[in-house]
């Protein structure tokens, strides 16, 4: 090859100008056009790891974690009435429309929990990967975490877990059912909006104190 | 598909398995382009050697157009690669106060884990200056939030806040880069010490 002696420094430099003039005509971002891989949809169906856990959720509230987004799917007069905490509105339709990133981690629950599933499907086809749904939804959420309910015959386990449970159902403004009392189901008004302050500063002292225990 | 991670490949721990591996990689490179003595960085500064701002550079621009290239044939998903939010003048200020660090102690935080790992006393120190000074950022944080948080511009990227196509954006910084090596190249030959 007959080149003019070029040093190696050079030689790396003609090349990365090449490349760097190339990247002009590069259009490295895919549009909204999304292949979906269905079997691997049917992968993360089948294994569960789309959910997040009623549990789950209340712990990254009372932690005060903003790494995610809570969207309630569910029409405005429902969420008026009540939401989680640091939940925020946006129905199905809308969905498409709404400035989500799609690096971000999104977490959807509508009432029982087909909507966000549904709604799962179509961020999916809009090529969101980290989308979470609540397992059960908001009535998941309420059986879970605002009205935690003690099982019959509970291990000593059982009770340790339900001590913690109930200072978190207090946290957001629910309470725990009586011990055994499973077979109450009274209606039960929701916690007012007020109540649950989820961010930082006023976060009542009783699960955080919890948390320090665990570590 | 990349990102690995976000498509699911490995899980949390994995992740941190394989943060170990990258990061220990990391500091192998650091220490064998020589940044594991505070004098060859140090140097930098005083425009002597200008190994620091190559080695940066070229990791720069690799990094950029493999991203560009890989995103391009379409094995990487870049709206899905995480990006630190910019809030622009805590992160100028927080830059300086790295600058300042990085001139008086002659590290970088990585660079001095570098160091540490080969048995540096001064990197030893650095890294105990690290922690000290994060507890210490943590003590102030309640009186420095409303400064940490304040413009705010979310993750955002070069050609989104110039409205200009990414292609172009790659070919400047090539060209500043390739630039910047040949003034690096005079200035070493004017300021060096070498024989």
């Amino acid at each position: 090859m007959k080149l003019p002696a070029l040093t190696l420094n050079q030689k790396l430099a003609a090349v990365v100008l090449v490349l760097g003039a190339l990247a002009l005509f590069s259009t490295p971002h895919r549009g909204p056009v999304v292949t979906l891989d269905t079997l691997e949809l049917a992968l993360i169906v089948e294994k569960e790891v789309d959910h997040v856990t009623p549990s789950e959720l209340a712990g990254w509230i009372v932690q005060g974690r903003s790494d995610f987004r809570l969207i309630d799917l569910r029409a405005e007069s429902d969420y008026a009435t009540y939401h989680i905490p640091t939940a925020e509105n946006v129905t199905v339709a809308a969905l498409p429309e709404f400035p989500l990133l799609r690096t971000e981690k999104i977490v959807l629950y509508s009432d029982g929990g087909i909507h966000a599933a549904q709604a799962w499907m179509l961020m999916q086809a809009q090529g969101y990967r980290a989308v979470y749904t609540v397992l059960g939804g908001l009535e998941g959420w309420k059986d879970e975490v605002l009205y935690p309910a003690l099982p019959a015959q509970a291990s000593a386990l059982d009770r340790a877990r339900f001590e913690r449970a109930a200072a978190v159902a207090r946290f957001f403004g629910g309470e725990p059912r009586a011990e055994g009392g499973a077979a109450a189901p009274a209606p039960r008004e929701l916690p007012r909006l007020a109540a649950p302050a989820p961010s930082g500063a006023a976060s009542p002292a009783a699960p955080r104190k919890k948390k320090k225990e665990g570590c | 598909m990349a990102p690995f991670y976000k498509y699911g490949f490995f899980g949390d721990e994995m992740s941190l398995v394989l943060a170990f591996v990258l990061g220990t990689g990391f500091g192998f490179f650091l220490e064998r382009a020589g940044f594991g003595s505070a004098r060859k960085l140090a140097a930098q500064f005083y425009l002597y050697d200008m190994s620091v701002f190559k080695v940066m550079f070229t990791a720069i621009v690799t990094a950029l157009l493999g991203v560009t290239y890989l995103g391009w044939i379409g094995w990487l998903d870049l709206s899905l690669v995480y990006l630190v939010p910019t809030y622009l003048v805590p992160q100028i200020v927080g830059g300086l106060v790295l600058g300042v660090g990085f001139v008086v102690g002659g590290y970088c935080p990585g660079t001095s884990v570098a160091a540490l790992a080969t048995g540096r006393i001064d990197g030893f120190v650095y890294a105990g200056g690290i922690g000290a000074g994060t507890l210490a950022y943590a003590e102030v944080y309640p009186w420095i939030k409303g400064f940490v948080n304040s413009n705010a511009m979310g993750q955002v990227t070069l050609p989104e806040v110039l409205h200009l196509p990414w292609g172009i954006i790659v070919f400047a910084v090539v060209v500043i880069a390739v630039a910047g090596f040949s003034a690096a190249a005079l200035i070493e030959r004017r300021f060096g010490d070498k024989p």
